[in-house]
């Protein structure tokens, strides 16, 4: 009987029925939720909104909606001309991104060679980059290179290299130490180890990043077009600006077709490397 | 003659050579299209280094109404995002319910509910703040509902995704002696799904810091209205110290959530 096993008590509530909830929790959740839910309602109390205002407008959606819905085709040579115009800029930034932020991240990654200092400079500099907002990026491009979209691909490449140097050099950073040291111990160079072990082995994750930010650069057409950087975004605000509700339909729905479309075949590549 | 050991397979080398073939397909047709070089960038330097020596820098900083201004609208832009991707996420976390098919009481709606998030966050959210500031008006208020919206879509399927990936068991178990669903929410999905579901929400609150200057841009209120009208009138120099103080507040934000993370995932 007694084998010095001791089992606990059960524990029991007040009222004396076991309790069920759990032993190891982390009490910093419960801190969290409620520091959140207090700041949102301070936030809220602060923005002044007028909610019944706003309430009382809800109505005028459905009839933007319904004149989004009248279909007007007789514009498609423009809709057309600025989607590919979207969709290029789309893939070269990416495409120009994908590369720049492959160097990057092998020179901000730091087991790969090994030099503190720069890597630490280098991903300073490139969170910076990341964290002014890209329309100020395509204005300045604006400056340099005029309208058009040349300033959208350059503008865009700003901010999607940053994001690609940060994630790739993370994803560099996870690779076990002892993989590169076997390499390391039969002699291979620094570049060689990066392009045999590194690269082949992060390669999954460099698809699923690319597949991500060509969705976001994608959707980041609507800010180009914000600030007259061309293409698709450009023909939805200055059609509805404008009140050509049926153009601006035929673009958006064009819009939300492609963005689902890149979507599902992401979907379908991840699936098939996995 | 030296003959090598294939270091891939044939198969996966076909499958690589046709990807890199249309990459690079790709890549000249687009920029036949566009006629993008990045020479260009290099031979137009001088006039965007000259801009920037001359216009941006230094940053100067406006009096002192202004400054107070300025920080205020700092304030609005953080409890707009916050605001929104709160609310986004208390209605996204009870729709999710019924959009994962292992927790949903009606599993043949899930379809649907991902279908129409995936109608809402297909369209991008700067897109939805045109359309919204056309019907609603323009105000901090549409500005909040705007970043709501594609927020709402986006964690609608990033917390489906997290209960199919964890609870799938604990589910069916709870489900076989007979819990209700309230109680299979409350003590299967909760406490497995409750860490994945907040970093979902730290990094929407990260997309929607940055969004929410955006979107403030064309009419939502906030530092990127005050942005933009110091960039149309030219006082680039106030607009220099004004996105370095949204750059500030980004890290700020960004160091924040990641500090939060680490801690909650514990």
């Amino acid at each position: 009987m007694n084998n010095g096993i001791r089992i606990a008590a059960p524990r029991r509530t007040r009222a004396g029925k076991l309790r069920i909830d759990c032993l190891e929790k982390n009490r910093a959740v419960p801190a969290f939720l409620g520091v959140v839910a207090g700041l949102t309602v301070l936030s809220l109390f602060f923005l002044q909104i007028d909610w019944l205002r706003l309430a009382s407008r809800i109505p005028d959606i459905g009839s933007i909606f319904w004149k989004l819905l009248h279909f007007d085709l007789s514009r498609l040579d423009l809709i057309g001309e600025a989607l590919l115009e979207t969709l290029s800029i789309t893939v070269l930034s990416t495409l120009y991104s994908l590369v720049l932020g492959l160097l990057f991240g092998m020179l901000a990654a730091d087991n790969i060679f090994r030099v503190r200092w720069f890597s630490r400079l280098l991903k300073s500099f490139f969170t910076f980059l990341r964290a002014v907002p890209t329309p100020v990026w395509v204005l300045l491009m604006m400056v340099c290179l005029g309208m058009g979209a040349s300033a959208g691909i350059a503008g865009l490449c700003v901010h999607t290299t940053a994001f690609f140097t940060k994630s790739f050099a993370e994803s560099f950073e996870s690779i076990p130490d002892e993989t590169l040291e076997a390499l390391e111990a039969t002699g291979v160079g620094r570049l060689g180890i990066f392009l045999n072990a590194v690269l082949p082995s992060t390669l999954a994750q460099i698809i699923a990043w690319t597949g991500m930010r060509l969705e976001v650069n994608f959707s980041e057409c609507a800010i180009l077009g914000m600030v007259g950087a061309g293409g698709i975004g450009f023909v939805i605000s200055s059609c509805i600006q404008g009140y050509e509700y049926g153009t601006a339909g035929v673009a958006i729905f064009l819009v939300f077709l492609i963005a689902y479309g890149i979507e599902r075949v992401f979907v379908q590549i991840k699936k098939r490397i996995r | 003659m030296k003959k090598r050991i294939p270091q891939i397979s044939p198969s996966e080398r076909r499958m690589y050579g046709a990807f890199f073939c249309v990459i690079v397909v790709l890549f000249a047709l687009c920029t036949a299209y566009t006629r993008f070089s990045p020479l260009e960038l290099v031979q137009n330097s001088d006039n965007f280094w000259a801009f920037l020596r001359e216009d941006f820098l230094p940053p100067a900083i406006p009096g002192a109404a202004k400054v107070e201004n300025i920080i205020n609208s700092i304030f609005v832009t953080v409890a707009m995002a916050l605001a929104a991707t709160t609310t986004a996420a208390i209605l996204a976390f009870f729709v999710s319910l019924f959009g994962s098919e292992s927790v949903s009481p009606f599993p043949k709606m899930a379809k649907v509910v991902r279908g129409f998030a995936a109608f809402l966050r297909n369209i991008p959210a700067l897109v939805w703040a045109f359309i919204l500031f056309s019907s609603l008006g323009i105000g901090t208020g549409v500005g909040v509902v705007a970043l709501c919206i594609t927020s709402f879509a986006f964690m609608v399927r990033a917390f489906a995704e997290t209960m199919e990936d964890i609870s799938q068991d604990c589910i069916e178990s709870l489900q076989a002696v007979g819990a209700s669903f309230p109680q299979r929410v409350a003590h299967g999905v909760l406490p497995s799904c409750l860490s994945g579901f907040l970093s979902w929400y730290l990094y929407c609150i990260e997309v929607n810091i940055r969004a929410s200057t955006i979107v403030g841009m064309v009419g939502g209120g906030g530092v990127g209205l005050v942005l933009f009208s110091y960039i149309k009138s030219f006082r680039y120099n106030v607009a220099c110290s004004i996105i370095l103080l949204i750059a500030a507040m980004v890290i700020a934000v960004d160091l924040v959530t990641g500090r939060l993370r680490g801690e909650l995932a514990k």
